[in-house]
């Protein structure tokens, strides 16, 4: 499956990714979930050879949790849950990704542009929290956090089509409101070193730096190990003695 | 070829720029710059020969090279005096403070997202995180109005930044094959050495047609004074921790700061300020950050060096008697014809690792489809180029191919697998595309920026191509899946050169039109902007100023 890319949205018949329990489960260091694709990776083997700064700001963001700053206790349900979604994160362990946006607009901390026809960007992120709460009581009659994933999801993707209507959204380009938060959201989730190790990312190369580029020989250095693979290991044994 | 040109072939690497000692002056084991605490100190009543607003490509080679023939020169400086050893991490988001990220309002029907995209902040300017491409223009780009009947003429030619051009590539150094596009021409030091990912998408390009070479990069590929080699770490556009990358940092700083240039930052100017019964620049006003004061530092001679967005928005706060609507802007040319580059990038599956985190992201890349063909229905062209987006910006680049939730997960935890490929489209000038200043107000109560972009017909159709070709490589490499982001960089215009006021700001000489002694050195004068990345020619734009102004002819 993983030689073919048969397991990305795509290439599926029904444009939808595989459920994730065809991953392997992690086995070194820990994963959102603890699902990946590298089970014997952990980031922070190599942190020995990190330089002083670079290990404050990684690991300083293990240490990221409530309580919220800068969204209220109402407000922090619906984050939470538009994050999950967003992020596709149903279960423990999670990336704090709340904390983490949460704290970039606590600190003030901003992008450097803001679109003509939005509000600021810590704006923008609450009137969305009171659209998914206003879309979910119109159509559920509960609020956004009380709804079942895929009820959830479907409301996401009416917000990255950009065609949710009434209440809150009839003040925000809705579009653009959603490239607004997934801009946090991404850099949030993909800034944390779990997430690093789900996706087999080498991590800080300084001042070490990296030798195998993968031009002929070899792609991997000794510390990172490979992806997993779902081929049946007696017949890759027999065509390679071919 | 010359003897000359033959024992320069032969000795690649081995010879320095003449007049830029800044590769000795840099310390082995540090990558601070070394005195900045016996930098030179100027009293703000004191007239010094030139105050330069911004430490940027164009304002540090600007300082360098008139420090260099004794100009006494203080540079204001928005951002912080960076420390890389401190302040700079292997880290994606860890590099925020890199970018401008003060407010800034973006419009038209196709706005440019600013910030960590094309917006630097800080001594050093976006080289610090720009990837390290440095082509140079073509000769055609500076008459695309004679040649293809768009955008405009220079008032100056290609052969005058020529030398500029060659010696820049010496000081940054600039490591790459020899350059078969434009004016053909050969880099001091050898290629780097290309990861599997970017091998295979050559391969594609070659199966299509495409001639691809590696490089040119402003990244040390050998020996040069105390600046270490690449060590192939991928954190480009995180600023580089190495020394190895050039910027203004690196290549020009020392130099300006063991001549005597004083590097004044956490300093944000807030005008120029002319003196009414002369028509003269008396100094710059700026706010410090140490006690938020207002100051005035007195100079014979202005050099607004702050890049397409800050500099028509100092000059349009810089009112004045003569200037009632900012400086140079009596016939309203101020903040108009600002240009970005379409950058789409397309990304290819293949069944094996790639691994394109590792090296520098900038590799190989293309001239081909530089200049006007008429065959493909629109004027002008475009380059190609390959990059390797760390983790962010690749979920940036899942998100804009329209995935998220799961199926951005799952595109994400396949990225080993994927290598990327990218355009530089020339997009044409248009007066309508323009900074202006917003009603809303920044920390120190000035009018911030606002920038409309909107492509024209011929943009879209420009784009629209290269999209098909980078695709076709892809195709061609036997990529599985694709995933394609549309998106802008680079900054150009603002504050253009011509040959008349009415149509432009600064005159040939880069001295705003109606002053006698403020200059724009940066890449908003540039008319058009070509597919090249712009860096090395704002620093050659500034190295010919620099040159002109020593010589006394802009005087």
């Amino acid at each position: 499956m993983i030689a073919s890319g048969a397991h990305l949205p795509k290439l599926r018949r029904d444009g939808r990714p595989p459920d994730p329990s065809w991953l392997p489960r992690q086995r070194r260091g820990i994963t959102p979930q603890m699902i990946g694709r590298y089970p014997d990776f952990d980031v922070f083997d190599a942190e020995p050879t990190w330089d002083e700064q670079t290990r404050r700001v990684v690991k300083e963001r293990l240490q990221v949790r409530g309580p919220l700053r800068f969204f209220s206790a109402e407000e922090e349900l619906t984050l939470r849950a538009f994050c999950d979604t967003a992020t596709a994160q149903e279960a423990e362990p999670r990336v704090p990704v709340a904390e983490l946006v949460d704290r970039k607009f606590a600190l003030g901390e901003l992008d450097g542009f803001r679109y003509h026809d939005m509000p600021s960007d810590p704006e923008t992120w609450q009137r969305v929290l009171a659209g998914l709460d206003h879309t979910a009581r119109e159509r559920h009659g509960c609020r956004f956090a009380e709804l079942k994933q895929a009820e959830r999801e479907r409301i996401v993707g009416e917000l990255a089509s950009g065609s949710l209507k009434g209440g809150p959204w009839e003040t925000l380009n809705v579009a653009r409101a959603f490239k607004v938060c997934m801009r946090a959201i991404l850099a949030a989730f993909y800034s944390h070193p779990w997430a690093w190790n789900e996706i087999g990312f080498g991590g800080p190369a300084y001042p070490r730096g990296f030798m195998r580029l993968g031009q002929g020989v070899e792609v991997r250095e000794p510390f990172e190990t490979p992806g997993a693979s779902d081929e049946d290991p007696v017949r890759v044994a027999e065509e390679l003695e071919q | 070829m010359s003897a000359r040109t033959a024992l320069q072939r032969v000795l690649k690497g081995s010879i320095g720029p003449r007049e830029n000692d800044s590769r000795f002056l840099l310390d082995v084991h540090a990558r601070a710059i070394p005195g900045r605490e016996r930098m030179r100190r100027y009293r703000e009543d004191e007239e010094v020969d030139m105050v330069i607003v911004g430490a940027g490509a164009g304002g540090s080679v600007l300082a360098q090279r008139l420090a260099r023939r004794g100009w006494r020169i203080v540079i204001i400086e928005a951002g912080p005096f960076w420390d890389p050893d401190e302040d700079w991490v292997s880290d994606e988001a860890g590099s925020h403070r890199l970018y401008w990220t003060e407010p800034r309002v973006i419009g038209g029907e196709d706005p440019v997202e600013l910030g960590k995209n094309n917006s630097g902040r800080g001594v050093g300017g976006s080289m610090i995180h720009y990837a390290g491409y440095c082509p140079r223009f073509h000769p055609s780009d500076f008459r695309t109005r004679t040649l293809d009947g768009v955008g405009a003429d220079w008032p100056i030619a290609y052969e005058e930044l020529k030398p500029h051009y060659e010696e820049l590539e010496r000081e940054l150094p600039v490591a790459g094959q020899d350059w078969p596009w434009g004016d053909p021409h050969s880099y001091p030091f050898s290629p780097h050495p290309v990861t599997g990912a970017a091998a295979r998408l050559w391969k594609g390009a070659l199966a299509c047609g495409i001639r691809m070479r590696v490089g040119p990069v402003a990244i040390v590929n050998g020996t040069f004074g105390n600046r270490p080699h690449c060590i192939y770490r991928g954190f480009c556009l995180q600023g580089c921790k190495v020394n190895a990358k050039g910027s203004p940092y690196v290549s020009h700083l020392p130099d300006a700061i063991a001549h005597g240039v004083e590097v004044r930052a956490g300093c944000m100017a807030v005008a120029v300020e002319i003196d009414d019964a002369s028509g003269a620049a008396r100094g710059v006003s700026y706010v410090s950050e140490e006690d938020g004061s207002e100051r005035l530092q007195r100079a014979r001679a202005v050099a607004v060096c702050g890049y397409s967005i800050e500099t028509p928005r100092l000059l349009l706060c810089s009112r004045s008697r003569r200037h009632p609507d900012g400086l140079g802007n009596n016939s309203d040319q101020v903040g108009r014809y600002v240009m970005v580059q379409g950058a789409t990038q397309t990304a290819g599956r293949f069944p094996d690792e790639l691994r394109s985190y590792k090296a520098p992201p900038p590799e190989v890349s293309s001239e081909q489809f530089y200049e006007t063909d008429p065959a493909r229905g629109f004027a002008r062209g475009f380059s190609i180029q390959t990059v390797s987006p760390l983790p962010i910006g690749w979920a940036e680049h899942v998100l804009a191919d329209g995935h998220w939730g799961g199926a951005l997960r799952e595109y994400m935890r396949d990225y080993n697998h994927w290598a990327t490929i990218g355009v530089l489209n020339e997009l044409l000038p248009h007066p309508e595309n323009r900074v202006t200043l917003a009603d809303e107000k920044d920390r120190h109560g000035r009018p911030v920026a606002r920038f409309d972009y909107t492509l024209g017909e011929n943009d879209k159709r420009n784009m629209a191509f290269s999209t098909r070709v980078i695709t076709e490589i892809l195709q061609a490499a036997g990529a599985q899946d694709i995933l394609t982001i549309k998106r802008f960089a680079h900054l150009i215009g603002g504050a253009r050169m011509g040959t008349s006021p009415e149509q432009s700001v600064v005159d040939p000489d880069q001295r705003i039109w109606g002053t006698p002694n403020v200059y724009v050195c940066d890449g908003s004068v540039c008319p058009t902007q070509g597919s090249a990345n712009p860096a090395l020619t704002i620093m050659a734009l500034a190295s010919r100023l620099a040159e002109r102004l020593a010589r006394g002819a802009a005087r």
